[in-house]
């Protein structure tokens, strides 16, 4: 088991090397038996001899009941630990979590989001559950607990960890509902941060594009820059920066046409709805006035234009993405490539520019 | 269920008349005696008692069969107890009688024809069947008048449950499809509960999909105390406008999930009753011909046997949906 | 009649055999034979194994890589693990050991001439092969990527083509099933000889008679369950779609309910050979014969009630949670029973180390393993972490391939003289199983650790974070190895049984010494198994047991077998 890191680790840890024991006992005593029998009496030439006894009731009822004693033992112990990940204390912290093929958003209590998961330290979180379509199962190995995230229901959890990793270490948090394509692609950083470094982080992740702006008034490019990359981890599960196919069109150069933003162009022929040119939807007086007025419907209704060898499979982000958000997003389509033509962002959606 | 054996080179296998006998023979005698006995059986009673019990197996799994969907019967009716009691109003009862009487006729008369075979009553054994078989028809001609006329209104499963059926129903959802516009229009109602991924067929008033919607009821008591009380209120008891369901205001969301589990269990049974009908057709023809007699009536048994159980899913399909409002 | 009468004292000694009885393609096709069905079986279950060991391979290569390959996308990674869990459960485990094994030995286990309804049991080798061609269809038709538990929405909402298809192909294999069941039930009921009394049949029947059971009563409930899921898929009535009201986690209830006994189904007669097994290369009356045959019997009933422990973290309430797991943990105790039973049974025994032996004391060492690791599994706090992990993967795969598939072959090796007359080579033999038995371990045992560690199961990738890499690779990469391996051991055995088949030596009535009535008829069988009913004895009482060294064989005096059962002696 990798080192447990939650208020339940050490009970479930210790539960599960008591019956690990027990078994190693049992598989050693069954094993070592057997090979001791197997060369005791072996056969020799073809002998058949018809001796040992057929039954014999005691020793059967003994190994009966041993075990049904020592499972009742487990049970209970076993038992006892679930009712504690069951009951949820009062004052938890609570963070709402949607998922989605394939990727998690966490809401915090002041509406700020993340895709990562931070939790203070210290303090119990209760997670509250649900899934826009199928269903999905939250995983923190590290703080033993698991719950299925169903549509049309809401699940919770709660745990607590005390030990802050801060923002350079972090826990794993992994899909492990088989949930389609990119299933093994659902996974993300849990954060546990000091009190006081959460608090900050929340407020700050509340109105962190306004903070960025605030702090950098000369530069107006910061806001793709830094905020870009924040941003376009949920977009990269299904659209790749770099060309490469992926089950959304990248949002590079993928057939020749240019990049997301340079295929919108007038001049381009970029292939939408069955063989349409998106460009007849765009333009003063058409379907969307200009180029972002696209790209911000397919993110907010990505069910009105489906390009071309693709299928109507992306969720909106509506009520996820904040509408500065989606402007910064928007930029960075616009800012892929630096004025050599050098791409802006490696394939992780990391800054690589000057 | 009865099994000879064509392969079996040194046997005779034509079904035919057998002879007198008594079970104490040994096993090569029967075989020359009993000409409809397989190779592989010792006396024919063997064989019977073979048959009787391999159809009693095979009706257990029948009966788990139809066991899984009444279970899924009784969980979705204890989740929406108000969609139930709403909905069988929209059901006739009158032919769902008629029906229930015509099987038990056809039942009764399947039990005469047993008999009749088991006393070499030529004559009455191909009446029985024959009535038998005219019941079991009659039973799918009624249900096919039912089917359709819920065909007509729209009654049916899934979205299509909420399309309009009436000129007057595609008015009002053409002119005003919300129910904030036309408060006749019961279709707001629609899965309160839903994750609502599909686009329904009639727009749906706005909601915002990505707000956290109170559920209906949830684990570790997070229903909201709106719902509690909602849910306490007793159910509504009868639809107001008869005909034209989407126009109904009391009608409970859900109610679409009413005809689903109502198709499929009494589809279910219908199919069940078209394959009754091939097997009592046929041993029919067999008993015209004089297949059948105190000696051999192993079939006649065994689709009594069968046809006794498919009426008796009847017996409880027809209370659990008729029955109970 | 007079015809048989005067055949059968030549029977008795004529080289006429079930494989010779009718020559040509169409006696195969239309057979009523429980044999030649059997065998049919037989063919149809190792073929579908192959592909199914394909999959499994390819699944297992990929896992060499941590990222993206080019070979293979992640939607054909879906599709490969999805394909080797349906064929491996649906058209392997679940008829190997009844609908082939079963089919073959049952009748004349029992002492009868065939099973109760031959011609059902054409007709259920029929279905199976509509079922089986279903599923290829659904290949043809776009595939799925379900999973085999096919859990709604997702079954509901995915778009490949071939997700009805091959739920078609379930339904009606399930109804294959059935019917086995149906005849496997009735038989033993009804066509006993006399003298065969319910505590004088092989554990091995016992076993079978339990598997009926269960196949009879919970395989209607998956039929309906797929079917419903079909009418979700077309229809979108509501009964599983979350989007039209309907519930998801009742369709894992359904599923489980069959699904879980579907386990049973799997590993119980996997037990029944190994009871047969033990006991016959031992040359030793089975211990506590009652036991083993009641544990069965309560196996088979608790399989009904323990479906929700594949459920812990679906969102079910707690007090099922708590229910499911109590009542969980008393199917370990009549397992823990049939282990220490076959374990006393060795002792003082004669034990030879055939093939079969080798396999079936595989069989104890990896039941253990698997039935063990149950125990986390069943246990609430614990499975939280380790439930849809690999700990789970590898518990399974240790019930249903180690022990489960372990017995087939080994039942395989036990009875092929008698199926086709022909001995094959002990010295490949040996080594195969000892290929397969290290193979298999370096594969699962390494996916305990993975488990344990927390990597969840269906996973195409591994490489996304950083770190999680590293954490996984060496268990995956010996565990593809291990894969290798073991299917070495299995092409290799393949071939020395088909080399046998062409090239063996000619197989004595009774190679191991087995005192049950299988072993009294000539190898291959008679097509009628018997010429004249057989006199039934202590099928565990090998005291009337000697080697005759004319026959390179061993013969039962049937004189000696029945009196000294009378006397008691064997008891």
């Amino acid at each position: 088991m990798p080192e447990g890191a939650s208020n339940f680790s050490g009970t479930v840890d210790w539960v599960f090397h008591f019956i690990n024991y027990i078994n190693y006992f049992f598989f050693f005593l069954v094993v070592g038996l057997m090979v001791y029998f197997v060369w005791k009496y072996r056969q020799k030439g073809r002998e058949v001899y018809a001796r040992g006894p057929s039954h014999h009731t005691a020793l059967e009822l003994g190994w009966t009941i041993l075990p049904t004693i020592i499972v009742v033992v487990i049970f209970f112990m076993g038992f006892r630990g679930f009712v504690d990940m069951k009951t949820v204390p009062a004052d938890a912290y609570q963070i709402d979590v949607t998922a989605q093929q394939w990727s998690w958003q966490f809401k915090y209590p002041n509406g700020a989001t993340s895709a990562d998961l931070y939790i203070p330290a210290g303090k119990p979180v209760k997670l509250v559950m649900r899934s826009n379509d199928v269903i999905h199962s939250l995983y923190i190995p590290d703080f033993r607990v698991k719950q299925d995230v169903v549509p049309g229901r809401y699940t919770t959890m709660w745990f607590q960890a005390d030990h802050a990793t801060g923002e350079d270490d972090f826990h794993l948090l992994f899909c492990t509902e088989f949930c389609g394509k990119d299933h093994s692609r659902m996974n993300q950083k849990v954060f546990v941060l000091g009190e006081v470094q959460f608090d900050d982080w929340v407020t700050k992740q509340g109105r962190w594009l306004d903070e960025l702006a605030k702090n950098n008034p000369d530069d107006p490019t910061i806001l793709w820059k830094v905020g870009g990359p924040k941003l376009v981890g949920r977009c990269l599960s299904c659209h790749s920066l770099d060309g490469k196919s992926g089950t959304g069109p990248s949002w590079g150069d993928y057939d020749g046409t240019g990049n997301i933003w340079e295929r919108l162009d007038k001049d381009k022929v970029h292939k939408v709805d069955g063989g349409k040119p998106v460009q007849d939807l765009i333009g003063p007086g058409r379907k969307y006035e200009t180029r972002e007025a696209y790209l911000r419907a397919s993110i907010l209704a990505p069910g009105e234009v489906i390009v071309d060898g693709y299928g109507n499979v992306m969720p909106t982000f509506k009520g996820q993405l904040r509408d500065p958000e989606v402007d910064v997003l928007i930029d960075m389509m616009k800012n892929l490539k630096d004025e050599d033509g050098k791409p802006n962002f490696d394939s992780k959606g990391k800054y690589i520019g000057k | 269920m009865s099994s000879s054996n064509p392969t079996a080179g040194a046997h005779a296998h034509n079904h035919g008349h057998g002879h007198g006998h008594d079970h104490g023979h040994d096993a090569h005698g029967d075989h020359g005696k009993y000409p409809f006995l397989a190779h592989h059986f010792d006396t024919p009673n063997q064989q019977f008692e073979s048959g009787k019990l391999g159809m009693w197996v095979f009706l257990a799994t029948e009966v788990l069969f139809f066991g899984a969907l009444f279970v899924l019967y009784a969980i979705m009716r204890f989740k929406n107890p108000e969609v139930f009691s709403y909905a069988s109003h929209y059901l006739d009862t009158i032919l769902g009688g008629i029906n229930t009487c015509v099987l038990i006729l056809s039942s009764l008369t399947m039990a005469l024809a047993v008999r009749a075979a088991q006393t070499n009553k030529q004559r009455m054994l191909v009446t029985c069947l024959s009535l038998t078989l005219v019941g079991a028809i009659g039973f799918l001609v009624i249900k096919y008048f039912e089917y359709t006329h819920k065909f007509e209104v729209n009654l049916k499963w899934g979205q299509a449950f909420y399309q309009p059926a009436t000129e007057e129903a595609r008015e009002i959802v053409k002119t005003a499809p919300t129910p904030a516009e036309n408060p006749r229009l019961a279709i707001a109602a629609v899965n309160p509960s839903a994750g609502a991924t599909a686009d329904p067929i009639v727009p749906l008033p706005p909601v915002d999909r990505t707000a956290i919607a109170a559920p209906k009821a949830g684990p570790a008591g997070i229903a909201p105390a709106a719902m509690v009380e909602e849910s306490t209120k007793p159910p509504s008891l009868a639809p107001v406008v008869k005909d034209n369901h989407i126009l109904d205001p009391s009608m409970p969301p859900n109610t679409h999930r009413f005809f689903a589990i109502y198709y499929i269990m009494t589809g279910l049974h219908g199919v069940h009753v078209v394959i009754g009908v091939g097997v009592i057709g046929w041993i029919l023809v067999a008993a015209i011909r004089g297949a059948y007699s105190s000696d051999y009536f192993t079939p006649v048994d065994l689709v009594g046997l069968y046809w006794h159980v498919v009426d008796l899913v009847w017996i409880f399909l027809f209370p659990l949906f008729y029955l109970i409002h | 009649m007079t015809t048989l009468d005067a055949r059968s004292p030549i029977a008795a000694e004529a080289p006429d055999n079930y494989l010779t009885f009718r020559r040509g393609l169409l006696s195969w096709l239309l057979t009523l034979d429980h044999k030649r069905i059997g065998v049919m079986y037989l063919v149809a279950v190792l073929a579908s194994f192959f592909v199914g060991g394909v999959m499994a391979l390819l699944v297992r290569t990929k896992l060499l890589f941590p990222g993206e390959v080019t070979w293979m996308t992640a939607e054909q990674y879906n599709q490969a693990f999805t394909l080797h869990g349906a064929i491996m459960v649906f058209l392997v485990i679940i008829p190997s050991i009844p609908a082939a094994l079963g089919n073959f030995v049952l009748p004349i286990m029992l002492g009868a001439k065939d099973v109760a309804f031959p011609r059902l049991n054409l007709f259920s080798f029929y279905l199976w092969l509509a079922g089986a061609a279903c599923a290829v269809y659904s290949l043809l038709a776009g595939g799925f990527d379900t999973g085999w538990t096919f859990y709604t929405p997702y079954s509901t909402n995915t778009t490949l083509g071939g997700v009805i298809p091959v739920l078609v192909g379930v339904f009606i294999l399930g109804f294959s099933s059935i019917f086995t069941g149906v005849n496997f039930i009735v038989t033993i009921h009804k066509l006993r000889p006399p003298g065969m009394t319910w505590f004088r049949m092989p554990l091995f029947l016992w076993a079978l008679y339990a598997t009926a059971v269960i196949q009879v009563l919970a395989t209607p409930v998956l039929g309906i369950t797929v079917a419903l899921l079909v009418i979700e898929r077309v229809f979108n009535i509501g009964i599983f779609d979350p989007s039209m009201g309907g519930d998801p986690v009742l369709f894992q209830h359904f599923f489980w309910f069959y699904s879980h006994p579907a386990v049973y189904i799997m590993i119980l007669p996997g037990m029944g050979i190994i009871s047969e097994i033990i006991s016959v290369h031992s040359h030793r009356h089975i211990f506590g014969f009652r036991f083993i045959a009641f544990s069965s019997i309560a196996i088979a009933i608790f399989s009904f009630l323990v479906w929700g422990h594949h459920m812990f973290t679906s969102g079910q309430s707690p007090l099922m949670n708590v229910l499911f797991s109590a009542i969980t943990f008393s199917v370990a105790i009549p397992s823990a029973v049939k282990v220490f039973n076959w374990l006393a049974t060795l002792y003082k025994g004669s034990i030879s180390l055939n093939t079969p032996m080798l396999y079936g004391l595989s069989f104890l060492f990896l039941f253990t393993i698997g039935g063990l690791t149950g125990i986390p599994l069943a246990v609430l706090s614990t499975d939280i972490h380790l439930h849809d992990t690999y700990f789970v993967v590898a518990h399974f795969h240790y019930v249903m391939m180690g022990s489960a598939l372990i017995a087939m072959i080994g039942g395989l090796h036990h009875w092929w003289p008698k199926m086709f007359g022909v001995m094959y080579s002990e010295f490949w033999g040996r080594i195969a199983c000892g290929l397969v038995f290290v193979g298999f371990n370096m594969t699962f045992f390494t996916q305990f650790m993975l488990g344990s560690q927390g990597m969840p199961r269906r996973y195409y990738s591994y490489d996304q974070i950083e770190g999680m890499a590293e954490a996984f690779k060496m268990y995956h990469h010996i565990s593809t190895g291990g894969s290798y391996i073991m299917a070495l051991g299995f092409v290799i055995t393949g071939i020395y049984l088909l080399h046998s088949l062409f090239a063996g030596k000619k197989a004595p009535a009774n190679p191991w010494g087995g005192a049950s009535l299988e072993w009294q008829c000539t190898s291959p069988p008679p097509h009628d198994n018997f010429s004249k009913t057989p006199r039934v004895g202590d099928c565990y009482d090998f005291s009337a047991v000697r080697w005759d060294e004319k026959q390179e064989g061993y013969v039962v005096d049937t004189e000696a077998h029945t009196a000294s059962t009378k006397n008691g002696k064997g008891h």
